[in-house]
This record gives C-alpha cells, structure tokens and sequence, in this order.
C-alpha cells in the first residue's frame, strides 16, 4: 500500500498536510499522534470513506479512489462496531462472504471458537469486548492483505486485550497481513509495530522503523549540583523532573547538548531505556501530552 | 450494482419500511378492491330497499388504483425508504462500512435505487393485479372499462418511481435522514408552493391574477412540482406527455443523484447538509420563504382589503422571517451523527 501526499481540508482547514509512506507486506504500521490530529481521518482515508484533497491511495498499482474493487484486499475495523449491530453473526458471515472473496468461513469458525464467542442473533447483544473481539475475527477471517484498525483496544480488559494483541502478531507472522493501528496505547504499539508514523497538527512528522526512532534520541538521567543550567534548556527535552534530578530526552544528532551537559559537570549522569512513550512526548508535547 | 452484498445491505436497513409500503399496498388494492364492491352491492340493496336511485361510480372504482389515499400514503413511505437507503448511513458509523466496501460509489446509489424501485415496482404490479382481478370479475367489473392500463397502472407506478428516486436525490444533498425527509416534503411541492406564496405577495398589496399565456403558467408550475404526479392520472392518459416527463424525470434524478453521491463529502455527515457551499442559499431561501408564507397567513386572517391587511401581512412576514432566520441558522449548524460504541 502506498500512500502519496495525502492532503485533506475540512471546512477550509488543513487537517492532514502531505502524508507519503509505504505499507510493506507483513508489517505492523502503528500512527500515533495527540486527539485530533488527523488520525482517524487518515484511516478513513486510507479505506476510501473519505476523499483526499489531494494525494491518491495505492494497492497493487491502482488508486483505490478509482479502482476501489481493489479494496477488496482492505478491510476496516473501526473504533464502534455500530454499523454491524443488528446483524446477526449469520447474516454477517453472509454479508462478508459476498463482499470479500478469499472469506474464510472454517477459519472464522475456528476463531470464534478460540475466542469462546458464541453466535448471536444480534452483534448489539455482544458486550464491548466481544464485539470488538467479533469485529476484529471477521476482519482476520476475510484474508485481506491490509487490516486497518481504529483503535481496537480501547475500553477492553487487560486479559482480552492481551489475547487480541497475540493473534494479531500471529496472523500478521503467519499470513503476511500488513496491519496498520491508530492507537493511543503506546506500550501496545512498542510490543507490536515495526514502524511508527507520527502525525503532528496534520503534518507527518515523521515515519521510521521503531528502532530507527528510538536510536535517534537517548534518554538520560542527570543531577547537577544547582538546577538545570539555562544554557542547556533550548537544547534537550525535559522528560520529567523530581528535586535536582533531571530525566532529559536528547537528540542523538545534537552534539552541542551532549557537550553542554558534561561541561556542566553533573554529579549523575545515567542512560535510560527508550520507549515509544518517551517519543511521543518529546515529538509531541512536552509534559501535557495525552494518552 | 447487482452485487449480492448491496441487497443484503439496503434490505437490512430497510426492511421495516418495505413491509410496510407491502401492507399499504395489500390494504389499498386487493382489500380495497373486494371492501368497494362489497359497498356498492350494500348501496344496491339498499336502494332497492328504500326506492332510491344509485349508480355504481367508474370514478370510486378507478380511485382503488390510483390517486387519493394511495398517493398520499406512497409518498410518505417511499420519502421515509429513500431516507433509511441514505440519509439514516449519514446519522451512523453505517456510511463508513458502505463506503469502505470494495465498490464504486456510482453502483453503491444505484444499488439504492434499483433496490427501492423493485420494492415499488414489483409490490405494486402483485397487489394491483390482485386488486384487479378482484374487482374485473365482479358485478362491477365493466366500470373499469372506460379506463385504460396507463392511468390505473403505468402512471401510477411511475409516480412512486419518480418520488422515490427525488426523494434519494435529495439524501445526495442533506446530510441526514430527517433534513432528507423534509427537505424531500419541502422541494416536493416547492415550485406550486412558492408560486402560490409569491401570488399571495402580490395579492397583499393589491395585486391580480394575469394569465398572459392562458393558464399555462399554472400547467407549468404543476407539471415541475413532483408532488402532483401522483395525483393526477387522467391527463397521463389523455395527452402522454407527462408519462414522458416523469420518466425524462426519472433519468435526471438518476444521473444527478449518481454524480452527486460520488462526490458525496463525508466528513459533513450529520449536518443539515452535505454540500456547504449551499448553506448561504438555504439560508436566504428558507428565510425568504417562511417570511412569505407568514406573509399569507395573517394577511389571511382579514378577508377586507386596505393598508390594514397590508401592515398585517408585513408583521407576519417580518415575524416568520425573523424566526426562521434563528431557527435556519441553528439548522444550518447542527450535526446529528449518533456515536455509539
């Protein structure tokens, strides 16, 4: 799948602004950003729901604007699983075998067996969990190439939500499905993704590979006799700071920092381990970011 | 268009509404067929009884297959089954799925139409045939004689069509299921509305009818409001040319409601409307034309002419102008998109 500078304005607003990347088979695409920076837009998007401004979405060679039989390789699995609530899980199997031509109904049993879903007459009379559980297992069960799912995990169990993440690894492992995630679980997305696309007011920030991202800063801890020199404020993010004891997300490239911080001659001066979390706030928004 | 999971699909959000137009139908052609001649031999005998003349009417017996009850009943349900094809995707997560389908958004609307029209279509030709022969094989049967196949049934049918493919092409402009609804009620009868709004205008202030072409102003402003097709036959059968008008009709809808649903803007789901360039015209229009008919209301209240009745009909007019501004502009601003998870 290849996205090309996609570009979308709402009401005169730009909301996305240029977003390229490419999807490669067998990935895990995770897009994070802060609440409403384009995420979900770019997912609706990326399925045809939504028209660009500009840019095109391709599968295979084909806009998926002009050619959308193409979609056929695309499913989408959104945030509600509304749209589907007074079908029966029948009438869905049905619905699905119709639209998506590789469906697998043996499969799709197996699954619901696995995940001790039962069949209902109706997908409303599912709690949250199962019908996400549900959504999730339809979608695995089509054998589209592409999953594109809109935060799945929100609002569900520690126990279901592990089980959700296992076999989304799996099928992405096993069958060469290329997932993207929108999330706002970053520790979810670090166990899963192998590239993360940042959006930022609209604008892609950037799109590495995970340990591309995380290789460009460091994470150290530091205590200085005083408070953090002035000097070196403009040059590092402060991740956190307890008393004199600072926690400082520096940028690897930035050789100015590193010079800065020994020459202040800190009593400490420790390297941390990198999460995606750290990422996040340091691209995103300092201290008041939202998870 | 013809692809299985677009059936299942406009079925599914639909069906209530499709068995409802069924029973509308079962009530108003065989029932109705069998009740209308069970009343006219019940007028025979009474006749006879009481020494009274009666004569079966053919216009009571045409009435079961078109015009009156039907009609009226007809464009009800087919605006409420256009809306629940279209505008009710709009108030839910449902457009997403249909628009994440692997199919072109021209077949997705066709699908829609081809959907509705067979309901129409195909619910109409099983109950007007039953209804037909009901009444054919009764003692009544030679007062369908003097009516030919195109009035009781062709443009009958082709009214509904024509309606119901309006009222979808509407669900391509509003942007949800009831401004789908009433915007289909209002640009239904808008051009013999407005007409009789604008004559009132003129009245008001002293004005009088001048027909300069003979009456063909009124022809006009019938003929282009979608609202009279279903309640007039006998001039279909008489000169054709509105058989012909509602089917040119039918094919503008079509390729109007497919370009515009192709260019359909997602992102303004919910909303009053889903063209926002077209909120500036809506807004002077709705203002103009509720002003206009608070005009005619409480100029109607004083049947003496004079300036008193003119003062009224400009505080009517001021009024409802007033009024509908505020309400327009909340309408115009709304978004009613149910977010369940």
């Amino acid at each position: 799948m290849i996205v090309e500078q996609i570009t979308k304005s709402i009401n005169g607003k730009t909301v996305l602004d240029n977003i390229s990347f490419e999807v490669k088979p067998g990935s895990i695409v995770g897009i994070i950003g802060r609440n409403g920076a384009g995420k979900t837009t770019l997912l609706r998007i990326l399925t045809g729901i939504m028209d660009p401004t500009a840019g095109d979405v391709q599968i295979k060679g084909k806009s998926i604007f002009k050619s959308p039989e193409v979609k056929q390789d695309v499913i989408f699995v959104p945030d509600s699983s509304e749209a589907m609530k007074n079908y029966s899980t029948r009438e869905l199997v049905r619905l699905y075998k119709s639209v998506y031509p590789r469906f697998d109904e043996v499969y799709f049993h197996e699954l619901m067996e696995r995940f001790n879903l039962s069949e209902a007459k109706k997908i409303k009379n599912y709690s949250k969990g199962m019908k996400a559980l549900f959504s999730l297992v339809t979608a695995f069960a089509t054998r589209a190439e592409y999953i594109i799912l809109d935060e799945p995990t929100d609002g569900l169990d520690v126990i279901v939500k592990r089980r959700i993440l296992r076999t989304l690894v799996e099928e992405v492992a096993g069958n060469n499905v290329s997932v993207l995630i929108s999330s706002h679980r970053l520790d979810e997305l670090e166990y899963m993704a192998n590239d993360v696309l940042i959006i930022k007011e609209g604008l892609q920030d950037s799109y590495y590979d995970l340990d591309t991202l995380k290789s460009q800063y460091k994470k150290v801890q530091v205590v200085f006799k005083g408070y953090l020199p002035e000097d070196i404020k403009p040059h590092v993010s402060i991740h956190s700071q307890t008393g004199r004891v600072y926690t400082l997300i520096v940028d690897r490239g930035n050789e100015e920092a590193d010079k800065r911080i020994r020459g202040a001659e800190p009593l400490l001066y420790e390297e941390l381990a990198m999460n995606l979390e750290d990422i996040f706030v340091t691209k995103l928004g300092g201290d008041e970011f939202v998870s | 268009m013809f692809h299985k999971a677009l059936w299942m699909q406009n079925y599914k959000q639909s069906k209530l509404m499709v068995w409802v137009i069924f029973v509308i139908m079962l009530f108003h052609f065989p029932f109705n067929a069998m009740t209308t001649v069970a009343n006219m031999e019940e007028q025979i005998r009474l006749s006879v009884l009481h020494s009274y003349d009666y004569t079966p009417s053919g216009l009571h017996a045409a009435n079961i297959f078109n015009g009156g009850a039907l009609s009226l009943m007809m464009i009800v349900s087919t605006i409420i089954l256009a809306s629940l094809l279209i505008g009710v995707e709009r108030n839910t997560r449902r457009n997403d799925f249909t628009f994440s389908l692997p199919f072109k958004r021209r077949d997705l609307f066709l699908a829609k139409w081809l959907f509705g029209t067979l309901v129409i279509a195909s619910f109409h030709l099983f109950h007007f045939t039953l209804g037909y022969v009901v009444f054919s094989f009764s003692d009544f049967g030679y007062l369908l004689n003097e009516y030919g196949m195109i009035e009781l049934y062709l443009s009958p049918l082709l009214s509904f069509i024509l309606v119901f493919s309006f009222a979808l092409f509407i669900g391509t402009v509003a942007g949800e299921m009831i401004s789908q609804v009433v915007l289909s009620f209002i640009f239904g009868i808008f051009p013999t509305g407005f007409f009789m709004l604008i004559t009132g205008f003129f009245y008001a202030h002293g004005g009088r009818a001048i027909y300069t072409y003979q009456g063909i102003e009124d022809e006009l402003v019938a003929r282009l409001t979608v609202f009279s097709y279903p309640f007039v036959h006998t001039d279909t059968a008489e000169q054709g040319y509105p058989l012909i008008l509602m089917i040119i009709g039918i094919m503008v809808l079509i390729y109007a409601g497919t370009a515009l649903y192709n260019r359909s803007r997602v992102e303004h789901n919910g909303e009053f409307l889903l063209i926002k360039e077209l909120h500036p015209v809506f807004l002077v229009g709705i203002v103009i034309c509720f002003a206009l008919l608070g005009g005619f209301i409480t100029s109607g209240l004083f049947s003496w002419s004079g300036s008193f009745r003119l003062g009224m009909y400009w505080i009517g007019y001021l009024t409802f102008g007033l009024f509908s501004y505020l309400i327009a502009k909340r309408l115009l601003s709304m978004n009613l998109t149910v977010r369940n998870r």
